[in-house]
């Protein structure tokens, strides 16, 4: 995580400059042969119109991902990002008219409202010291809330002159205006990395505390990155205002997960401290060429999403082989293990006496009676965890008030448990992969994978079900497995590896179902989900039964304390004899297999599988866990405390669904509420 | 170096794996055919997949087979892609396109650009503002209003009603909804208690449902609006306990679960389980129909022959109610032309696979057709 802050001297010779800008240089080359490819393929050259119109229609990204490079360089997350693109574009639509004057100041408007959004976040972030990824998040909502009240469908228009100025040609024939804008932004990009500040994100993404030590305003630093950002994003709302022409508030929520695939794709680390912006604009193009490549090899519909896993997966692997790379390092290991095993020189081979080191006299025991009392043990995760609950009190009061039957009615507690099971469920999975400091993004598709599998062999039959869920489990397991290993043994991005087999989990579903899931849940399993035994419904001892079994796997097995040893510091880990490769591995497999549960579940409780029903999980099971007092970047949280933001978020969703509030109202409320839960959960210092 | 080795191999490989998946494009078709490519946004639900499987079939029709060479791809839900794809299209020789628009608006630019190049732009289901775009759709606003005014007319003008919505920020949701809260403002008597975001799905109407009657029960809900999930309200109702005399009149969609539900209750079919059988309803059911992207593709080729075709096609609005419902039992064009409009689920096992297939205009197109891509035969 250091490297580019150091060495930042004359160095011997050109090796040191082009490792240190190889993953920039591996995505230029992933795009030539795209590009190449596309040519190639389409046997014509690629003309100039060609090339302005990509660089127009990649333009907004890139800018886009100029600005989310620059929060993740610095260690944070922007969730933010296409909820602010949309609300500049309905805003613009809405207001700009065809002239100089009014187009020049609506322009400067859009940069504007980035910039206020960006003052929000960077507010809670670098002030108030609160998590990146969930004041985003909540920041996300109460902007789309926003904008949908802005425009509640698509509509408006932007001035084609607008269109002409920003996405038409700088040099007609020769040089489009993006290209431009674009080269300036990477001029502009060099000028601040040569400054005090551009050393002080990669540095305060490095190690934040170090840097504090070294002298470094850290909050002031993260102030400027966010309100940058924000700034980036407006230019990008202006930018896809003047490319379509038109206003649409649900234009830039999809780009999200496009800006942290462009951003992954251009060599830039999640975590902070490595990558460059350059990079990012040409993952952009990348994945703009995705397209193009798609369609002149003429990649069927249901596997394009495979295709696309395929690209992601290679454009960040070719980027981690060679001979320092874990891929390598882990051959190594093995083949050193296998020889010393064919020469009988392995440890256990051996054999011998115990060599686990001895606890010297019994001092240790001594000093073990001493029990501190339980409020003093538990502080921390009391502090932490106890917000969540707090609200959730308050929202079943509040539910109380307005539908007079809540705090009293068993039917209210029941249907919010079977309701909360699902993200109970995912929260276990999840929450262990992020405490590693780690994020799971394929639980989407796994979920509908594994629902769709489940129906398809069930068929309806209660003795299918004996034999189906026990396989559909094992798929979970397998699919956890394949992510695993993608993280341990390639290297990769937990985000890359995940999103990759996201994609890859999608085509399988489609090719699968052919597009329609056949299939149904069995009597008992609806049941469980719907049914009723002494008076409950059946599923609730269960998730009674599974959050006892999350908080002491979490909190009392050695697997959940290496875990947690893997969070606070995996070189340390592993220094201190945690088998890390293989807690990892294991952890995204307790993932794969929640999903799998999870979507098992979610077939009982609908009575059939549908394809697109794990996209409504993905983001709360992040919100939950990180709402529930668990640090995004690992090692600190607990169980008990997640379950208090699945608690939370569910009874929130509850109060909100009974009313006739507009959803857009709902969605600022709901933004509201996540970010009063995490300012309580702020560290007082 | 060895990252570059490692690239050129990753590369090969990354090739050899799309030669494989890819049906090789045969860039030696056979002369005279027309390059018509779809767009497609989205895949992952039953109503794009079973349009997508109409359009396949309509493409594959004897008349259509050695007169059209179809490309069918998949934008995904990012607008940008979209454009660029329809980019890459004209590029690549397109003679007409056929759209599933994401976005009504954002598509403009390319689209004239595309029109100036002689291409046919034809959308379906969605509309695409730009003037030079053919259009085919129902109008959504008569689909929130005729369903409303039934819901008004069945629940004789009082009563509590619940409305789960589709996506939000979309013209088709925002059009219908605001439709049916117009019809619904003109009764006084008539009280929305609650509303939820149902994102066209009915996974999400049943955890929105379970959300609501956790603070409501079903003796305070006299009736039901919905885009998507009446076929899961009328399943909650069984599962919580009720008759299959008292479930609630609901205003929804065509999934054939739903169809199957609206029959008397002593229709025997074949294949019936769960709350998947008949159960006398009380429905009216409406859809964008799955047919209009054959449609599409049937207009643009004659457009292609040279004929006149309108830029709006307006699509009559399927409905279906408890006097109009009639099981199919094979389903073919001939069949459903005779007035059938619901489907055996031993033959249709997805109770949420969309039923309103028939069109009048598309006789190439049947029952086959959306399950699998068999055009009639």
């Amino acid at each position: 995580m250091s490297a580019t802050s150091l060495g930042r001297g004359a160095s011997p010779s050109f090796a040191l400059p082009l490792a240190r800008h190889r993953g920039l240089l591996v995505a230029l080359a992933v795009f030539v042969v795209l590009l190449t490819v596309t040519d190639l393929v389409s046997g014509g050259r690629v003309s100039y119109f060609q090339v302005s119109f990509l660089s127009s229609g990649g333009a907004t990204l890139a800018i886009a991902a100029i600005g989310e490079t620059l929060v993740v360089i610095s260690g944070g997350f922007d969730l933010s990002v296409g909820a602010v693109i949309s609300l500049v574009n309905v805003v613009l639509a809405t207001s700009m008219r065809d002239n100089p004057e009014s187009m020049m100041a609506w322009s400067m408007a859009g940069v504007g409202i980035g910039i206020v959004a960006g003052l929000f976040n960077a507010f809670f972030i670098a002030v108030m010291r609160l998590q990146s990824i969930v004041v985003t998040l909540a920041t996300m909502f109460i902007v789309q809330g926003i904008t949908l009240l802005a425009m509640d469908k698509p509509g408006g228009a932007i001035p084609p002159t607008l269109s002409t100025l920003i996405v038409g040609d700088a040099v007609p024939g020769f040089v489009p205006m993006p290209i431009v804008i674009l080269a300036a932004f990477i001029v502009l990009w060099l000028y601040i990395k040569s400054t005090r500040f551009g050393t002080a994100i990669y540095a305060v993404g490095s190690d934040a505390e170090a840097s504090r030590s070294t002298g470094i305003h850290v909050s002031w630093i993260q102030f400027g990155v966010y309100v940058l950002a924000g700034a980036c994003y407006g230019l990008a709302g202006v930018f896809v205002s003047a490319q379509t022409g038109a206003g649409d508030p649900l234009i830039g929520n999809p780009m999200l997960l496009q800006v942290f695939t462009a951003i992954v794709v251009g060599g830039t680390q999640l975590g902070g401290g490595r990558g460059g912006p350059a990079g990012s604009i040409v993952g952009a193009y990348v994945l703009m060429m995705v397209v193009n490549i798609l369609l002149v090899l003429n990649v069927s519909a249901y596997y394009s999403t495979l295709a696309e896993g395929v690209i992601l997966f290679l454009a960040v692997l070719s980027g981690s082989l060679g001979r320092e790379a874990p891929l390598a390092r882990h051959v190594r290991e093995i083949i050193a293990r296998l020889r010393a095993w064919n020469r009988g020189m392995l440890p256990r081979q051996l054999g011998g006496a115990n060599r686990r080191l001895a606890f010297v006299g019994k001092s240790a025991e001594a000093a073990a009676p001493v029990h501190p009392p339980f409020w003093a043990r538990h502080r921390e995760s009391l502090r932490y965890a106890l917000p969540a609950y707090i609200c959730f009190l308050v929202v079943i009061l509040a539910t109380q008030y307005v539908y007079d039957s809540a705090l009293f009615s068993w039917q209210y507690y029941e249907s919010l448990i079977v309701l909360s099971s699902f993200l109970a469920i995912l929260a276990l999975g999840q929450g262990a992969v992020i405490l590693t400091g780690g994020l799971d993004l394929s639980l989407p598709w796994s979920i509908a994978l594994c629902g769709v599998l489940l129906a398809g062999m069930v068929k309806g039959s209660d003795a299918a079900l004996a034999y189906a869920l026990p396989l559909v489990l094992l798929a979970g397991c397998v699919i956890g497995l394949v992510n695993g290993l993608g993280v341990v043994f390639l290297g990769l991005s937990p985000i890359v590896a995940t999103l990759a087999t996201n994609g890859i989990l999608q085509a399988l579903a489609l090719l699968y179902s052919n597009g329609t899931p056949d299939g149904f849940a069995s009597p008992s399993l609806r049941w469980f989900m719907t049914g009723h035994i002494l008076g409950t419904t059946p599923v609730v001892p269960f998730v009674a039964a599974f959050v006892v079994v999350a908080a002491f796997t979490l909190s009392r097995t050695p697997f959940g304390r290496r875990i947690y040893g893997i969070g606070n510091g995996e070189r340390v880990a592993a220094l201190s004899g945690i088998t890390v490769g293989r807690t990892l591995v294991l952890v995204y497999v307790l993932s794969g297999f929640c999903a799998a549960l999870v979507g098992s579940l979610l077939t009982g409780f609908s009575g059939q599988a549908s394809l697109g029903m794990g996209d409504e999980y993905l983001l709360p099971s992040i919100a939950v866990v990180v709402v529930g007092g668990t640090l995004i970047t690992g090692g600190r949280g607990d169980y008990l405390g997640m379950l208090g933001g699945v608690l939370l978020l569910t009874a929130l969703q509850t109060l909100l669904a009974g009313t006739t509030l507009p959803y857009a109202t709902r969605a600022i409320i709901f933004g509201l509420v996540i970010l009063g839960a995490v300012v309580a959960l702020r560290e007082k210092n | 170096m060895r990252p570059w080795s490692s690239l050129v191999k990753a590369t090969v490989a990354a090739a050899m794996v799309f030669g494989l998946c890819g049906q090789s494009g045969p860039a030696a078709a056979a002369e005279k055919k027309y390059d018509v490519y779809l767009s497609m946004s989205y895949i992952g639900n039953d109503w794009q997949a079973e349009a997508a499987n109409m359009v396949k079939a309509m493409a594959a029709q004897k008349d259509f087979a050695n007169k059209v060479n179809l490309q069918v791809q998949v934008a995904g839900p990012n607008a940008q892609r979209q454009i660029q794809q329809i980019n890459a299209m004209v590029e690549a020789g397109a003679k007409a396109i056929v759209v599933y628009p994401i976005s009504p608006t954002a598509l403009n630019g390319v689209v004239k650009n595309a029109c100036a190049r002689g291409v046919t732009i034809i959308a379906y289901d969605s509309e695409i503002t730009e003037p030079c775009a053919y259009n085919v759709s129902i109008d959504q606003e008569e689909a929130g209003r005729v369903t409303a005014e039934w819901l008004v007319k069945k629940l004789n003008g009082k009563g509590n009603i619940v409305v789960i919505t589709g996506v939000p920020g979309t013209s088709v949701d925002t059009l219908r909804t605001k439709a049916a809260k117009e019809v619904f403002a003109k009764h006084p008597n008539i009280k929305i208690v609650a509303e939820a975001v149902g994102m066209w799905s009915q996974a999400v109407a049943r955890t929105e449902l379970s959300k609501i009657l956790a603070t409501h029960n079903w003796d305070q809900i006299d009736g039901l609006w919905m885009q998507v999930g009446c076929y899961t309200a009328n399943s909650m109702q069984i599962e919580a306990g009720r008759k299959e005399a008292d479930l609630k009149p609901c205003a929804g969609e065509g999934a054939n679960g739903g169809r199957i539900q609206m029959l008397p209750i002593s229709t025997q079919v074949e294949g019936a389980n769960g709350t998947y059988r008949p159960m006398g309803a009380p429905r009216i059911s409406y859809a964008s129909p799955p047919y209009s992207g054959a449609l599409a593709l049937k207009l643009a080729v004659e457009k292609l022959q040279g004929k006149q075709i309108p830029k709006l096609t307006k699509l009559p609005l399927p409905i279906v109610t408890n006097e109009t419902i009639k099981l199919c039992k094979e389903g073919s064009w001939a069949e459903m032309k005779a007035g059938c409009n619901a489907f055996l689920p031993s033959l249709v096992p997805n109770p949420g696979w969309f039923a309103s297939i028939f069109s009048a205009q598309t006789p190439e197109v049947g029952f086959q057709a959306a399950l699998v891509g068999q055009p009639e035969s």
